[in-house]
């Protein structure tokens, strides 16, 4: 375990940002903290890196099972990278990559050749070879993330911490960043630990997500896991688009919207409860074909993209959607204010 | 002289006014001309007279006032207490910029309320002050005296009061730009392994170097060309505690006109030095507060 965070909580005031948290991140990982604001994502990366001090308590922070508890950031090595980036306003490219090695006590620095072998080295990485000499209000938002990336490296971090990292960017140049920093991790291997609060770009690229709320984890598991088996309604809600129905439900079934399914998790449950379906688990059919399904009106189409967005209407006047593939929404053809029969393949159950 | 600071950073990017939004044209001429007015009447037309008083009787008058024991005197008086005021205000500035804008401390709401004092308590109550301390009658007054420490009516007194007046110049440059400018850069030098001192010389001070020309800029002028602070606990003698506005008094007092103006002559000419300086250095801090705002915005 490269990272061991023990019973670690933050108050700002009566505000309690993190409550009692507890995890582990594996040696080489790329893990994501995601979570909606103020869930304290933030707060545990800085807590991480030593920007913030712990609440008084047992808790305790290890990296390498060292303890870097009370441990000073300057003597922590992390590589931090912000959101703003937060480059040296008056130093070029260069300087600013330069920044750590020149930093270090006499004994330890390296020869000004080394460094400036060493810049090169880093800005060959993070594909700035030309851009040495500039300002860093010379850059667009990309570059500059990436001469952040690339000052972080500089000092050899034991972990690398990311706030937000494409958070200040543009749609495009966040999704071309995010699968190059995946690159870099996969040729590098740090760990690394990066904030967000886009479900997207964490499912994307992280191996292991920690999905956060309200200052505690709600859940952490790889990708795949955390999507399709969430285990609090909050991560069921929080990971991409859901279908909400209220239900009740009689041992392994679940009734709503007029059908009886069974529950994916095979729980026996009694009473009231919440039933999420994604929008890509609704089959559509133009006639019931056996399965237990429900009765919608077609009330508009989003066809522009990898699937069909369908916004449907119940008989009780719910709204639901419902994705479909190119190939099928092609076969099936709905036109607006037709009836198409929707069957759950896959039933989530909270409460 | 150039004493004020109330500078509005605020409209850093330029507004364009859309025809619809304008003011009618005779408002908008009425109102230059009466500010135009307003600054030929009491700023140019001084200016002028000053030199035209001075050159009254002709260059060789004007020159001939200059050679003054103690007109060089007062000069020199005027270098030390700018000399020594303003560096040590350049730090308390520093300090005080960085303490208020980097940490949360308590008292620090005080600190940003003491800073503006001077400003606030009228130049001459400020020199009273002085003497109610330090005086003969003062509170400190016979301790001092015991130990034969003259500072009212001496030099030590002097550079204290102008001390005093000066000291918001400095801070209250800084605290702007550094509120924008934020700690982020600070924290990035800090998990980049570096020191306190490093930061500050390396980051913090470059980060904010033409703010503090500035503040030193507009600091030395007040500190050359104060007066009543400085009347007050000068005791105004001659050759010994005299600095140039205090002798200009003397001068015109004396009814040596010429001597008077032509004194008047070497601040008004500080003046507009400065003047120039501070609109050259003013146009650096703008467009660096301009570029921490956007980066803040980004």
């Amino acid at each position: 375990m490269s990272i061991q965070v023990r019973n670690v909580s933050k108050s700002f005031g009566d505000f309690k940002a993190l409550d009692n948290v507890s995890f582990d991140i594996p040696t080489g990982e790329l893990v994501a903290l995601l979570g909606p604001s103020g869930s304290g994502k933030t707060t545990l990366l800085r807590l991480i890196a030593g920007l913030e001090d712990l609440d008084p308590g047992e808790s305790s922070i290890r990296y390498y099972e060292e303890d870097m508890t009370g441990q000073s950031v300057r003597k922590r090595r992390v590589g931090f990278v912000f959101q703003h980036y937060a480059l040296f306003r008056h130093m070029t490219v260069f300087e600013n990559v330069a920044f750590g090695m020149r930093s270090l006590p006499r004994a330890k620095r390296p020869t000004s050749e080394h460094i400036r072998a060493r810049v090169h080295e880093l800005l060959a990485l993070v594909q700035l070879e030309g851009l040495a000499g500039r300002y860093p209000t010379q850059l667009s938002g990309g570059q500059r993330q990436r001469v952040a990336l690339a000052r972080a490296l500089a000092v050899q971090p034991r972990v690398l911490l990311l706030d937000e990292p494409f958070g200040a960017l543009d749609a495009k140049v966040r999704a071309e960043l995010r699968q190059w920093v995946r690159r870099l991790h996969d040729e590098l291997h740090i760990t690394s630990v990066f904030v967000t609060h886009d479900q997207e770009e964490a499912l994307e690229i992280a191996d292991r997500v920690v999905v956060m709320s309200k200052g505690k984890i709600e859940q952490i598991g790889a990708p795949a896991d955390v999507y399709h088996s969430p285990e609090t309604e909050f991560v069921m809600n929080f990971l991409g688009q859901v279908n909400t129905f209220q239900g009740r439900a009689v041992g392994r079934e679940i009734e709503f919207a007029d059908i009886r399914v069974a529950a994916a998790d095979g729980e026996e449950r009694r009473g009231e409860v919440r039933v999420f379906v994604r929008p890509h688990e609704l089959e559509l059919n133009a006639s019931p074909n056996g399965r237990p399904c429900f009765e919608t009106t077609v009330l508009r189409i989003h066809a522009a993209g990898a699937v069909a967005r369908l916004d449907l209407q119940l008989r009780n006047g719910r709204l639901i959607t419902a994705d479909l593939s190119q190939d099928r929404f092609a076969e099936l053809a709905p036109a607006l204010g037709s009836t198409l029969m929707a069957a759950p393949r896959r039933v989530h159950v909270f409460g | 002289m150039a004493g004020s600071t109330a500078m509005n950073f605020s409209g850093a990017g330029r507004r364009v006014t859309s025809p619809s939004t304008r003011d009618p044209a005779w408002v908008r001429w009425t109102l230059t001309i009466v500010a135009l007015g307003f600054l030929a009447l009491f700023l140019v037309l001084p200016l002028i007279v000053v030199f035209a008083e001075a050159l009254r009787e002709g260059m060789g008058a004007y020159l001939a006032s200059f050679n003054d024991r103690d007109l060089l005197s007062a000069v020199k008086l005027t270098l030390i207490a700018a000399g020594v005021a303003v560096p040590l205000n350049v730090v308390f500035g520093l300090c005080a910029a960085w303490a208020i804008t980097k940490f949360h401390f308590p008292g620090r709401a005080l600190l940003i309320t003491l800073i503006d004092l001077p400003f606030a308590v009228s130049p001459v109550v400020a020199g009273l002050i002085f003497v109610l301390v330090f005086g003969l009658q003062g509170w400190l007054g016979p301790w001092l005296l015991e130990r034969d420490i003259k500072i009212i009516f001496a030099i030590p007194g002097i550079i204290l009061v102008t001390m005093f007046i000066t000291f918001p110049f400095v801070a209250r440059e800084l605290i702007p730009l550094m509120e924008e400018q934020g700690t982020e850069e600070e924290q990035a030098a800090m998990t980049l392994g570096a020191g306190g001192w490093t930061i500050f010389r390396r980051v913090t001070l470059p980060n904010v170097r033409w703010a503090l020309l500035y503040g030193v800029i507009l600091c030395n002028a007040r500190a050359m060309g104060e007066f009543g602070a400085v009347s007050v606990v000068s005791g105004h003698i001659r050759g010994e505690t005299n600095t140039l506005p205090l002798h200009v008094e003397i001068l015109y007092n004396e009814y040596s006109f010429v001597a008077a103006f032509a004194t008047a002559t070497i601040l008004t000419l500080l003046a507009l030095v400065t003047l120039v300086l501070k609109s050259i250095v003013e146009h650096r801090v703008r467009s660096q507060m301009r570029r921490a705002a956007e980066e803040s915005m980004a």
